[in-house]
């Protein structure tokens, strides 16, 4: 990557991580922890650090200590069927092990003043919060949305939005302060801003050769899920955007060769992120476009109406629709992408964003585009065999 | 249901014309096949997988007959290496595939099982219309729906082993039958029985309860086969009027081929030729045709 003077994306993580455990350790500030596609903008506008432990689950993937500590919660009754960010990260709180740590130094994770979910993503995250209210005796509030919707329709975003009002009050008596309305608007026009510099990143990849892989841009998207409604995620954004488009001006490819270029559905298998991308290169495919990535594009934030907008964003999200909208999407992509096949990542422990299990594949083969279902996981490495996946892949790119 | 024989070409004489090797490095055994520029067939020969390996494709590879090695000048001396560079030298080219394919150096190049297996059916039969090859091997089981041109559509078996050969070994392990018997002992059941489990081992033990509760060994075995095809058939729909056996399994244990006609209406079943070589025979086909195509690049 060139030099430039934007912000570098281990200095913003970093950053972002050794503010968070000042603020855990001050008397002063306060933590809250949130889902990833849970209303991050209200607790930042409330002065909230905001902390994601999915995201501290993609660690424990990345890094691999999954594979110790998913079966520490196993034998506490937490399935291993389950979602095994929920099962990684809750064996390791019962072995005080985080990768934080190693990364930066940092004890252990942040102790929240207050859990915040929303089940628009799954209802792992309420049983996941639940462990540390009921662990750690802290108050936690859910958002219920409806879900898997084919379209988000007004009563939707009213019932989200009568349950933030209640999670505002609930929050309000936390923090001894109401909210204050400037500053909820900023941070989801901050949010908008950000969202929108993502897209664009992630749109460069239409280039050929595409300047960025699904491989890199799961390290960038760090900022967008952890730091929505803050400036620093604006700052990064804006630096990435310009590092691509000299990229593309330059012709460069993430891939050398590019051939072949591939769509990725569902999780990425953290702990294999870099055999993967060795698989796909050495074969000139370039994995230009994903839903998990896509998944924190929210065109729809409007720092007008703060609370509408979150709430019609965050119903809209890919996970929470039906079949036929995930069709439809997938398909327009694969056509905005120029893209050849699709990899469709059954993962084990997450059917909430595996997408092959009711003939989806099949559907879109019908539409002329070929696919091909890797059986796999996010953090349980049991459920993936390097060598069955190796031959899936590679025969699967010899047929396109 | 057809059956086919290919003639093998006999020995040209060494250094007189350019030879194709495909290797099929296998988690049991590497098969090797040679064909020359015409594509006829010059030489199939196997031998266990064992290890180092790399080693072991070479030995394999220069087998016995020693004019036809592409490894012929000066074997004994060479590191495997320079091994295939005087192989490149002398006219032949190597192509691999299996799942050790990626783990042998000095070849030419590589392909996956799946298009190997298509190539080396659809070489020796020349089929003018769609159909679905089933390919059973060791450690897995594939169903490759194909048109006369290329791979149209695969599944692979998934996470257990079940419906491969290593299924039935792990069951005759466990009635105490040698491998080369169950075909003849299948032939005398005399009830259908039916193994549920999707799992190896959970078969294993249904096994174990019926032979406890008394059942037939035969009958045992009958089940196994049945439930072999079942496995097979559950990985994806079959939509083509012709299906083509290829792979060791199949080989040895032919009596599955009626047990996978049986399921289907109206459908013509082959043997493929050489059908455990089908995969080597497709990497020395493709070995063939790049060179043809592209002239010889060294890529390893
Ligand atoms: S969506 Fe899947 S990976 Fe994410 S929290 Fe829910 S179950 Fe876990």
């Amino acid at each position: 990557m060139t030099e430039t003077s934007a912000p570098n994306i281990k200095q913003v993580m970093r950053d972002y991580f050794l503010d968070l455990d000042a603020a855990a350790r001050d008397p002063g500030r306060r933590v809250a922890w949130c889902t990833s596609v849970g209303p991050a903008e209200v607790l930042r506008a409330m002065g909230f650090e905001v902390y994601f432990p999915e995201n501290h689950g993609a660690m424990l993937g990345a890094t691999r200590v999954a594979g110790d500590t998913i079966p520490v919660a196993n034998a506490r009754g937490y399935s291993p069927e389950i979602c095994s960010y929920l099962t990684s990260d809750v064996g390791a709180c019962i072995k005080g092990i985080t990768p934080l740590t190693k990364a930066y130094g940092i004890e252990s994770v942040p102790k929240p003043d207050v859990l915040v979910y929303c089940t628009n993503q799954c209802k792992d995250v309420m049983h996941w919060f639940n462990w540390y209210a009921r662990e750690w005796k802290v108050p936690v509030i859910g958002i219920h949305p409806p879900n898997h919707l084919p379209e988000v329709e007004r009563e939707h975003i009213d019932d989200v939005v009568i349950q933030y009002r209640k999670m505002i009050e609930q929050l309000e008596a936390i923090t001894g302060e109401p909210l204050d309305e400037q500053a909820l608007k900023a941070a989801v026009a901050e949010s908008r801003t950000a969202t929108d510099l993502w897209s664009d990143a992630l749109n460069m990849a239409r280039a050929k050769p595409a300047p960025m892989s699904f491989f890199d841009s799961t390290i960038y998207m760090g900022p967008i899920v952890v730091l929505r409604g803050d400036r620093r995620a604006t700052d990064y954004y804006r630096g990435l955007v310009a590092e691509l488009k000299a990229k593309v001006a330059a012709g460069e490819g993430a891939v050398a060769g590019e051939r072949l270029r591939v769509y990725w559905e569902g999780m990425p298998i953290w702990g294999r992120l870099r055999h993967l991308s060795e698989l796909f290169a050495s074969q000139h495919a370039a994995v230009v476009a994903s839903t998990y990535c896509n998944s924190w594009i929210f065109s729809d934030f409007d720092g007008d109406r703060p609370l509408e907008s979150m709430a019609e964003a965050y119903l809209k999200i890919f996970i929470n629709r039906d079949d036929g909208y995930k069709e439809s999407y997938i398909e327009r992509v694969v056509g905005d992408f120029d893209i050849d096949g699709v990899v469709y990542h059954a993962a084990r422990t997450c059917p909430n964003n595996t997408n092959s299990h009711y003939n989806l594949p099949q559907r879109l083969k019908n539409k002329g585009i070929p696919g091909i279902v890797v059986d796999g996981d996010l953090n349980d490495l049991r459920c993936f065999s390097d060598e069955q996946s190796t031959t899936l892949v590679e025969a699967f790119l010899e047929t396109l | 249901m057809t059956r086919h024989t290919v003639q093998v070409r006999p020995t040209p004489e060494p250094g007189t014309e350019p030879v194709f090797w495909g290797v099929d490095c296998g988690s049991a055994e590497i098969k090797i096949a040679a064909i020359d520029s015409t594509g006829r067939i010059l030489e199939l020969r196997k031998g266990r997988t064992l290890f180092p390996l790399v080693e072991h494709v070479h030995r394999a590879l220069s087998g016995s007959a020693e004019a036809l090695s592409p490894l012929a000048e000066e074997q004994r001396a060479v590191t495997p290496d320079e091994g295939t560079e005087l192989a490149a030298r002398a006219g032949h080219v190597i192509y691999a595939t299996g799942y050790g394919r990626n783990h042998i150096k000095g070849v030419h190049g590589s392909l996956t099982e799946i298009k190997a297996h298509f190539l080396g059916v659809q070489h020796q039969l020349e089929l003018d219309r769609d159909y679905t090859i089933i390919d059973i091997g060791g450690q897995d089981s594939k169903v490759i729906r194909s048109t006369p041109e290329r791979v149209d559509q695969f599944a692979i078996n998934r996470k257990c082993a079940a419906g491969t050969g290593a299924y039935i070994e792990e069951l005759a392990h466990r009635l105490e039958v040698p491998m080369d018997r169950l075909p003849g002992l299948a032939r005398k059941h005399d009830s259908d029985l039916t193994l549920n489990s999707y799992c190896t081992v959970f078969s294993g033990q249904e096994v174990i309860k019926l032979l406890m509760h008394g059942e037939r060994v035969e009958n045992l075995i009958q089940a196994l086969y049945r439930s072999v095809v079942k496995r097979v058939l559950e990985m994806t729909a079959i939509d083509t009027d012709t299906l083509v056996f290829s792979g060791g399994v199949l080989e040895h244990h032919e009596i599955l081929v009626p047990l996978f006609a049986e399921r289907f209406d109206q459908i013509e079943t082959i043997m493929a030729p050489n059908a455990q070589f089908c995969g080597a025979l497709g990497a020395a086909v493709h070995a063939m045709k790049e060179t043809q195509d592209h002239g010889l690049s060294h890529h390893h």
